[in-house]
C-alpha cells in the first residue's frame, strides 16, 4: 500500500515542477495538475494522500475543489498555497478541512516537512485508517454503508474473480437442473437468476459436521477446542437465506456465544441478489423476508444490464473500493429496481391468510387440534424438512476415536425435532414418541417458539421444506393457514444482538478427578469428584453438569451434593447408557471431563423462611439430595422440613447411611415407603403417594419440591392438589435430552422452554403452559 | 489384553470380508488393536478361542443352524456384517417361490443334490448383539463399531433414513430427477453413497426401526411405480423385513 502519493496542484509551471522534483527526491509517489479540472480527473482515478492546492486557478478555484474533492474522497489532507492570502479564505479553506495554509514563495523543506508530518498523523489516527488506504481500483464516488450504487457486471466480475484469488469464493450454481451452493472460481458460474437452492447457505457457518474438540486420553490426556477460521465469501445469497442467519446470529451469538459459529461468521462476507424469480413454493414476502434491508455486507437487485449495489457494511463497502467501479444511479436505475422488485413480488402464488403476527397465538389455540395428528399421518420421519430449512439449527455431539482409542474428535452433526429420537433419552423414554407430535413441534418452533425466543421469525418462508417432502406435509405456509382464526395479536419480545467476543472454552470441559466412588445398588452409585485447578464447581442444588468421557461421549448429571459440603461434588449415577457406564466402570483417580454447571437450579430464595416438603420417588432423590443436604446445613433458614422418600423395593433404596440418619434426625420429619415390601422390610409399603395423606402440613406456608420418574408427578400432584397446595408452590425437576447445556442444541426443548437454560427446575404453574412437560 | 475377533460366513459372496481388509490406511492399527484368530480369507490357521464373532451372510441351510448356534455360544458379542447377515439380504428374493422350484431353477437337474430353505437374517436364529449394515458394509462403519466394542460403548447407528445424510451431502433429491428412491425409509449410515454417485437408494442398509412404510409406497406410486414395481424395489434386498414388519 503506497501511502506518500501527493497530488500538486498548481497553474504555474515553475511551483509544479520545482516541488514535483524536491518531493520526488524525497522519496513521494507525485502527480501534477495545472487546473482544478484536471485534479478532479486525476483524483478520480487515483487516490492519494495530500493534495498540495493553489486557491487562485483558471477555471474551477481552489475552494471548489477542495469541496469537490472534500465530498469524494475526505481522506485526502489538502494544504494551501497561494500568493494572496486572506482571512476569508484562510477561514473557509479550514472549514473545508484544509489543514495548513502556506504563502508563496513556499519553501520546500517547509512544505516537505508539513506533508511528512501530515501523512505521520494519519498513521496515528486508528479511526480513520481504513479511508485512508490508497486502493488499486478506487472508487469514483464515495461509498458508504446504506446508499445503493450502480454496478456494471464486468465490475461485478471483477469483483467475484479478485476475491476468489484471495479466499474461497461460494456461489449459487446449476446442478440436475436444480440450484446448489458450492465453490466458484469464475463469474460465469454464478447463477443470480436463481429461484431457490436446495440446502440453505447454513452449511458455511454450521457445517452439516463439525469438530469441536480434539482430545487426547491416558497419559498426558489434553482437551482442545477446534474452531476453523477460513475467510470466506459467498454470492448470491437470496434475502431470505439472509434474514435466516440473522436468526442463527441471534441464537449463536447472544447467549451463550458460540465460538465455532462466531469464527465462521466473522470471517464470512455475505453478498445477496433479491429474489426476481421465486419458487413456486416460497411464501416469503408475507413472512417479511422477500427484501432485506440489513444482514449482508453488499446487496445486488438485478435491473438488466447493469446492477445496483446496496452497500449493508464497512466490509461491503472496503470491497466496491477495492475491487469495482461503481457510479451514483440515475433516476432512471432507481426506478427501475423498485420495478423488478414489484414485479417480483408479484410473482408469488402463495401467501397466509393471516398476519404472520398473528401466528403465535394461533398456534397456541390450536396446539390439540386433530389436524396434527391427520397432517403427520403420511409422514415419513426422513428429516428432509429440517435438514433443508435455513432456520434450522439442531444438532447431535457425538465423539470419535483412533483405533488405538489413545485420541479422538468431539464434533457436532444436524440432527432435528422431526427424527424419531431427538427427544429419546439413555433410559428409553422418547419425549416426543409420535409423529403428530413431533409435526406439531416443529410447526411451533416455526411459527411461535422461536419469535418468542429469539425476536426473529422462525420460517423464513423460502418453501425448500415444500419441495423436499415427498409426502407434501412439511410446508409451514399450509399447516398456518389450516389452522387459521381469529386471534390477538401478540408482540414477540425483540432483544438486541450484543457485541460478543469470541470465547473458545464454551463446549471445552474442565478435568476433574474422581476422588471417591460409593456403590448404592447394583446400578447406582456415587461418584465424588475435584477439579484438577481445585476450584469450586460454584453450583446451586438442583443444577446439572455435562460429564464427558472422551472417546465415549458426554451425559447431563444432576448434582447430587450441596454447594454447603465443600471442595468437592457429588454426582449419583445410575448406569443406563454409554456415558454411565464407562463411568461405573471408572476407579478413584480417574478423569473425567466437566461443564456446567448448568439450569436454574431449585428456587432458594422461595424456598426461604418456609415449610418445605421434599418429596422423591427412585433416583428422583439424586438431585433432590442436593437441596435436603442445603436445607440441613442451612437448617434455621427454613421451617418445618419434611422429607418423603419411596423406592420400588428395599434393595432399590438409596443413600442407606443418610437414609438412617435422617430418620433419627429431630431436624427432619423422614417418611419412607416401597412399592413392594420383602421379608426384611418393617416400614411402609406402597407408592409413594400414601405417604401424602398421613403428613399434616399447611398448604399455605409449604414449598413443595417434587423429583421423581415422569410418572410419579402425575399422582403426586394429584394428591398435593387435594391438600390445597397452590400450583406456585408445587416444584418440580425435568429430565429431558441436555446435550448441550447452553441452549444451542435443541433436544430438551418443552414447547417454547429449553430445559437446560430456563430449567430444570420448574412450579407447576408454569408447567401449566408447558403442555409438553408431564 | 486385545480382544480375539473370529470372521465367518454363511450364505454370501464374502464380499463384505473382502472389504473389512479394504481398511488399507488402517489396518495396520485394526491389527494392533485385536487378535484375529480366525478369517478364512486372510489365514489359514483356526482358533476355537475368540470374543467377538462378525458373520456374514444370510441362513439359507438346515445345516447352518448348529453351526451359527455354536459360534453364538462361543462368541461374547456376536456382529452381522453386511446386508445378507443383517436383513436376510437378496437371498431372500427367493423366499417368494416354493423351495422345490428354486433349487429347480438355480440347479436344475442336480437339485437333487442340495437342500435349501427360506433364507433368512442370523438375527431370526440367534441372538445378535450389534449389526454393520450394507451391500457391501461400509468400512467406516466397521471401524466404527469396532471401536466401540473396544471402548466398551453402544456403537451409535443411525435410526433415522438416508435422506438425512444425502440432504447434508446436498444432493438434489432423486424424485426430483425423475428417477425412485427408498432412502426415505432406509436407515442411514452409508453417507447417502449411492444417491451422492448419481444412483438412488436400493434399500440395502434395511428399514429403519419405525418405517412409514405405506407412506413410501403412497410416494413410489405417486410418483409413477406400479405396486408390483414397488414390491420388487423393496424386496431386492428387504423380502425377508418387508414380509416380518
Amino acid at each position: 500500500m503506497e501511502q506518500k502519493s501527493v497530488l500538486v496542484v498548481d497553474d504555474e509551471p515553475i511551483v509544479r515542477e520545482s516541488l514535483q522534483d524536491w518531493l520526488e527526491d524525497a522519496g513521494y509517489q507525485v502527480a501534477v495538475a495545472e487546473s482544478g479540472e484536471e485534479a478532479l480527473k486525476i483524483i478520480e482515478k487515483q487516490d492519494f494522500s495530500v493534495m498540495v492546492l493553489d486557491i487562485r486557478l483558471p477555471g474551477k478555484s481552489g475552494m471548489t475543489v477542495l469541496k469537490e474533492v472534500k465530498a469524494q474522497r475526505p481522506w485526502i489532507k489538502s494544504i494551501i498555497i497561494t500568493a494572496y492570502p486572506s482571512a476569508e479564505t484562510t477561514a473557509e479553506a479550514k472549514k473545508l478541512g484544509a489543514i495548513d495554509y502556506l504563502i508563496k514563495p513556499v519553501i520546500p523543506d517547509d512544505l516537505e516537512r508539513l506533508i511528512r508530518e501530515t501523512i505521520e498523523s494519519v498513521g496515528r489516527e486508528p479511526a480513520v485508517t481504513a479511508e485512508v488506504e490508497i486502493r488499486p481500483k478506487p472508487p469514483v464516488v464515495e461509498v458508504v454503508v446504506k446508499k445503493s450504487f450502480t454496478i456494471t457486471k464486468d465490475s461485478l466480475k471483477s469483483i467475484v474473480e479478485n476475491l476468489a484469488k484471495e479466499i474461497e469464493v461460494v456461489g449459487v450454481k446449476s446442478r440436475h437442473g436444480k440450484y446448489v451452493y458450492d465453490r466458484i472460481t469464475s463469474f460465469e458460474e454464478l447463477r443470480l437468476d436463481y429461484d431457490v437452492t436446495v440446502m440453505p447457505p447454513t452449511k458455511y457457518l454450521l457445517p452439516a459436521k463439525e469438530i469441536l474438540l480434539k482430545f487426547k486420553v491416558g497419559d498426558g490426556s489434553k482437551v482442545e477446542p477446534v474452531i476453523e477460521q477460513l475467510p470466506r465469501a459467498i454470492i448470491g445469497m437470496h434475502p431470505y437465506d439472509i434474514k435466516a442467519i440473522e436468526l442463527l446470529d441471534e441464537v449463536f451469538t447472544a447467549i451463550n456465544p458460540d465460538p465455532n459459529y462466531i469464527a465462521r461468521r466473522q470471517n464470512t462476507i455475505i453478498i445477496g441478489v433479491d429474489c426476481l424469480n421465486p419458487s413456486p413454493k416460497s411464501f416469503a414476502p408475507c413472512m417479511g423476508t422477500s427484501l432485506t434491508e440489513t444482514g449482508f455486507d453488499l446487496l445486488l437487485t438485478d435491473i438488466g444490464a447493469d446492477y445496483i449495489v446496496t452497500v449493508g457494511s464497512e466490509k461491503g463497502a472496503e470491497l466496491l473500493a477495492k475491487y469495482a467501479q461503481v457510479r451514483e444511479p440515475t433516476g432512471d436505475e432507481i426506478a427501475k429496481q423498485k420495478a423488478v422488485r414489484d414485479g417480483a413480488l408479484a410473482n408469488y402464488e402463495l401467501s397466509l391468510d393471516v398476519p404472520k403476527e398473528r401466528l403465535p397465538k394461533l398456534l397456541e389455540e390450536s396446539y390439540d387440534d386433530p389436524y396434527w395428528e391427520s397432517r403427520s399421518e403420511t409422514c415419513l420421519s426422513c428429516g428432509s424438512c429440517v435438514m433443508v430449512c435455513p432456520t434450522c439449527f439442531c444438532f447431535d455431539v457425538k465423539d470419535e476415536v483412533s483405533l488405538n482409542l489413545k485420541a479422538g474428535e468431539r464434533y457436532r452433526q444436524w440432527d432435528g425435532c422431526m427424527l424419531v429420537d431427538f427427544a429419546k433419552v439413555a433410559t428409553g423414554e422418547n419425549f416426543r414418541h409420535d409423529k403428530a407430535s413431533r409435526l406439531r413441534h416443529r410447526m411451533f418452533r416455526k411459527g411461535k417458539y422461536i419469535l418468542e425466543r429469539y425476536g426473529k421469525v422462525g420460517c423464513v418462508g423460502c418453501g425448500r421444506c415444500a419441495i423436499a417432502c415427498l409426502a407434501d406435509i412439511a410446508s409451514p405456509l399450509e399447516a398456518f393457514n389450516a389452522i387459521a382464526e381469529s386471534a390477538k395479536i401478540k408482540e414477540a419480545a425483540r432483544r438486541i444482538i450484543r457485541e460478543v467476543r469470541l470465547e473458545t472454552e464454551l463446549y471445552v470441559p474442565r478435568l476433574a478427578e474422581l476422588v471417591n466412588v460409593e456403590e448404592l445398588t447394583p446400578r447406582e452409585k456415587v461418584f465424588e469428584f475435584k477439579f484438577k485447578d481445585r476450584e469450586e464447581l460454584g453450583h446451586r442444588p438442583g443444577q446439572f453438569v455435562e460429564v464427558s468421557v472422551m472417546g465415549i461421549g458426554e451425559a447431563p448429571i444432576s448434582i447430587s451434593s450441596s454447594p454447603t459440603r465443600d471442595g468437592t461434588f457429588q454426582l449419583a449415577i445410575r448406569k443406563v447408557g454409554n456415558v454411565t457406564n464407562a463411568l461405573h466402570s471408572m476407579e478413584k483417580g480417574a478423569i473425567v471431563g466437566i461443564r456446567g454447571p448448568f439450569g436454574n437450579g431449585f428456587p432458594l430464595p422461595a424456598l426461604d423462611g418456609k415449610d418445605v416438603l421434599l418429596i422423591a420417588g427412585g433416583i428422583g432423590l439424586f438431585p433432590l439430595r442436593s437441596l435436603v443436604q442445603y436445607v440441613v446445613d442451612r437448617r434455621d433458614s427454613f421451617g418445618r422440613v419434611i422429607l418423603l422418600f419411596g423406592a420400588r423395593s428395599p434393595a432399590e433404596r438409596l443413600f442407606l447411611g443418610e437414609l438412617a440418619a435422617w430418620s433419627q434426625s429431630p431436624e427432619i420429619e423422614f417418611h419412607e415407603t416401597v412399592d413392594k415390601g420383602d421379608e426384611s422390610w418393617q416400614g411402609n409399603v406402597g407408592v409413594i403417594t400414601t405417604l401424602i395423606p398421613k403428613v399434616d402440613f399447611d398448604p399455605r406456608k409449604t414449598m413443595a419440591v417434587v423429583v421423581g420418574p415422569p410418572i410419579m408427578y402425575r399422582f403426586v400432584i394429584g394428591e398435593l392438589k387435594k391438600r390445597g397446595v397452590p400450583d406456585e408452590q408445587i416444584i418440580m425437576s425435568l429430565e429431558r435430552r441436555m446435550k448441550c447445556g447452553v441452549g444451542k442444541c435443541g433436544h430438551c426443548q418443552i414447547n417454547s422452554v429449553y430445559v437446560c437454560q430456563e430449567g430444570p427446575v420448574f412450579t407447576l404453574a408454569q408447567l401449566r403452559n408447558l403442555r409438553e412437560a408431564v | 489384553m486385545k480382544p480375539k475377533v473370529a470372521f465367518f460366513d454363511f450364505t454370501s459372496c464374502e464380499g463384505c470380508q473382502l472389504d473389512v481388509l479394504n481398511v488399507e490406511a488402517e489396518l495396520l492399527d485394526l491389527l494392533a488393536a485385536v487378535d484375529i484368530v480366525n478369517f478364512r480369507e486372510v489365514k489359514t490357521e483356526r482358533g476355537d478361542n475368540y470374543d467377538i464373532a462378525f458373520i456374514e451372510g444370510s441362513i439359507s441351510r438346515e445345516s447352518e443352524i448348529p453351526r451359527l448356534q455354536k459360534i453364538r455360544n462361543q462368541a461374547k458379542v456376536v456382529v452381522a456384517l453386511g446386508a445378507c447377515a443383517c436383513i436376510g439380504g437378496v437371498n431372500c428374493l427367493k423366499n417368494s417361490l416354493p423351495m422345490a422350484e428354486a433349487l429347480r431353477i438355480v440347479y436344475q437337474d442336480d437339485a437333487k443334490y442340495y437342500d435349501t430353505m427360506p433364507a433368512r437374517p442370523i438375527d431370526a436364529v440367534v441372538p445378535v448383539d450389534y449389526y454393520v449394515r450394507g451391500c457391501p458394509i461400509s468400512t467406516e462403519e466397521f471401524l466404527k463399531v469396532t471401536k466401540a466394542l473396544l471402548l466398551g460403548k453402544k456403537p451409535e447407528i443411525p435410526n433415522y433414513p438416508v435422506c438425512v445424510e444425502c440432504k447434508m451431502a446436498g444432493n438434489v433429491c432423486v424424485f426430483e430427477r425423475g428417477m425412485f428412491c427408498l432412502g426415505p425409509v432406509i436407515r442411514a449410515g452409508c453417507n447417502a453413497i449411492c444417491i451422492t454417485s448419481g444412483r438412488y437408494c436400493w434399500g440395502c442398509r434395511g428399514l429403519v426401526d419405525d418405517p412409514n412404510l405405506n407412506s413410501e409406497k403412497e410416494i413410489l406410486h405417486k410418483y409413477g411405480l406400479t405396486v408390483d414395481q414397488v414390491m420388487e424395489r423393496f424386496n431386492i434386498f428387504n423380502a425377508y423385513q418387508e414380509v416380518t414388519k
